[in-house]
């Protein structure tokens, strides 16, 4: 089964150490919402902060029971501080 | 298409189109600028960082939306991203309007409308050698439990 990718951003990206994070997994992740689950198991540092995230996949931004992008590439946006 | 973000230093003069609009009796502008402190804290530099492709949607549909909701022909927004020094330019936004009102109105909705929704982050990288992402606004659409309001819009901060 092809990884489900993480692309992170501002403070999950230093709480990760990395700009992506890859979950390998056989389970049957049908939505968003569960790729988080899987993701917040597989990497307890990043749990903490993902209700906060917006996720995204190109330019849109995608909800928790969306189905999982046919790419199985997510953008989780943190709170966004511009200007 | 014009670019709304800019990993260059942002020159004002060229989108104030002054050459244009002559129908506009009124230019609205505002400039973010780089802060020297936050929240008690000597700021030396900061670097921002964006989600581009929906970065650069997010602002172009303010642009639109400022459009349409005031009514008047020209908004333009660009905001920097990478290094910056302290007085360096972070954000522009121009509005031209017939009159003043709508000018000022609109270039402040803008404005606010970009600084919470458009997933751009600041980091700021204080004089005592620490640095930290400021905390901002979440984006997420799906929020819709009745999660207190604090919860979701953090403080933010503004320029100016």
């Amino acid at each position: 089964m092809t990884p489900i990718v993480f692309e992170l951003y501002a403070n999950l990206e230093r709480l990760a150490g990395g700009s992506e994070c890859r979950v390998e997994t056989d389970a049957d992740v049908a939505t968003v919402g569960d790729a988080l689950t899987l993701l917040a198991r597989e990497r307890p540092e990043l749990a903490g902060s993902l209700e906060r995230c917006a996720c995204v996949s190109g330019d849109t931004i995608i909800r928790r029971a969306d189905a999982l992008p046919a790419d199985r590439r997510i953008a989780l946006l943190p709170p966004v501080a511009g200007g | 298409m014009t670019h709304v973000l800019s990993h260059d230093p942002v020159a004002v003069d060229p989108l104030l189109e002054l050459d244009a609009h002559p129908e506009c009796g009124g230019l609205a502008l505002f400039v973010g600028t780089v802060r020297d402190h936050h929240e008690g804290r000597s700021v030396r530099h900061l670097k921002y960082t964006a989600h581009e492709p929906l970065a650069a949607k997010v602002i172009r549909d303010v642009e639109h939306a400022t459009r349409e909701r005031y009514g008047v022909p020209y908004v333009r927004i660009v905001h920097r991203l990478g290094d910056l020094a302290i007085g360096d330019i972070a954000i522009v936004c121009v509005v031209r309007a017939p009159h003043r009102a709508e000018a000022f109105d609109a270039c402040r909705y803008a404005v606010d409308a970009v600084k919470h929704g458009a997933p751009i982050w600041k980091e700021e990288f204080y004089t005592d050698g620490s640095s930290a992402f400021v905390e901002g606004c979440c984006i997420r659409d799906d929020l819709d439990e009745p999660a207190p309001a604090a919860h979701r819009h953090h403080t933010h901060t503004s320029h100016g």
